[in-house]
């Protein structure tokens, strides 16, 4: 709706914008740019703009370290640039937008796990005790 | 894909060409080389009984999922309107710039929005910044310290300089101190041996 009548957009033909992740750095380094192209461009090619940076190996401290351009990405959000699922859970992660479904629903899943693999450790842990105290 | 392809080579075509002379461009391969099927590859004999299935799904789980899309793309929608081309120029100027960007101005929940696992990261830069200014100060303070005790011994040197300045020999007195040489004669004569006793007394005073 927007990229059809929005002015900003005139530079997109065809194709719409797109905050996505650019891959970078070197063999078993990766690293990532939040970038905001043409969804026709090539991953790495040409962009309009960066909006930030994103580290998926975790520091010395254990942390995995993000940069967002706030203001900019707002701008880009209200002239109508879409978001790669990534996109959106990291900036869901970070606050700036509501939690992404599948995050919650992931670590609802994760929870459920835990759970099941703690109940039979338990429940044989019982079991194997109770014939112990009984006979 | 055309690297791959050119690593594979042209893909053995059963029945076609069973002598390598017939086709230049093939040729038998001692050892199968690793590589991804083309599309025309027939399926392997191994797989002729798979039955390919979709995930499970868990419909409950499906239906609760389905809700929060429809609710999640909802409030993106609500935030892309929000803060639209013209919109969102004259509000950036209306929120108090001491406010941190709570989800676009929107309070939606449910988000944490305490980070109170934030709080160690944040904490430890500021507790390096702090260890770096203190570093910073203190190498000041040494470069000062350094700089006064050179400034105080320059300054001894200079009054000691002063002090022997007097004891100069100068065109007023130097008949005086001519005079004075001659008449207490200084005998700079001395014996030295080898374990490097000197001896002051010689045969000629």
């Amino acid at each position: 709706a927007f990229s059809a009548g929005s002015r900003l957009l005139r530079g997109c033909r065809g194709g719409h914008v797109v905050i996505r992740f650019a891959l970078g750095g070197c063999t078993n380094r990766p690293f990532f740019r939040i970038v905001a192209a043409n969804s026709k461009r090539a991953r790495d090619g040409k962009y309009l703009e960066q909006l930030g940076c994103l580290d998926p190996l975790p520091n010395a401290h254990g942390e995995k370290v993000a940069g967002l351009n706030l203001e900019r990405l707002r701008y880009w959000l209200g002239c109508g640039a879409q978001l790669s699922r990534p996109a959106e859970k990291l900036l869901g992660l970070a606050g700036f937008l509501p939690l992404h479904p599948m995050t919650v629903t992931g670590a609802e899943r994760l929870r459920r796990r835990r759970q099941r693999e703690q109940q039979p450790e338990a429940a044989p842990a019982d079991g194997s005790a109770e014939p112990g105290t009984g006979t | 894909l055309p690297a791959l392809a050119a690593a594979l080579g042209p893909g053995p075509f059963p029945g076609l060409c069973p002598f390598p002379g017939l086709c230049p461009g093939w040729s038998p391969r001692a050892v199968p080389a690793r590589g991804r099927k083309s599309r025309h590859d027939p399926p392997a004999k191994s797989k002729a009984g798979r039955v390919k299935l979709p995930p499970p799904v868990d419909p409950e789980e499906l239906l609760v999922v389905l809700e929060r899309y429809r609710q999640h793309r909802l409030v993106l929608s609500a935030l892309r309107y929000r803060h639209g081309p013209g919109m969102g120029m004259g509000l950036a100027k209306s929120r108090g710039s001491g406010q941190p960007p709570a989800l676009l101005g929107m309070d939606v929940s449910p988000h944490p929005s305490d980070f109170s696992f934030l709080s160690g990261r944040e904490e430890r830069l500021r507790k390096e910044e702090e260890e770096q200014k203190r570093r910073k100060l203190e190498i000041a303070e040494k470069r000062a310290r350094k700089m006064e005790a050179f400034l105080e011994e320059k300054e001894k040197e200079v009054l000691q300089l002063q002090e022997e300045a007097k004891n100069f020999i100068t065109p007023e007195n130097l008949e005086a101190r001519i005079e004075e040489c001659l008449d207490n004669p200084r005998n700079y004569n001395f014996a030295i041996d080898k374990d490097g006793r000197i001896v002051k007394r010689t045969v000629l005073s």
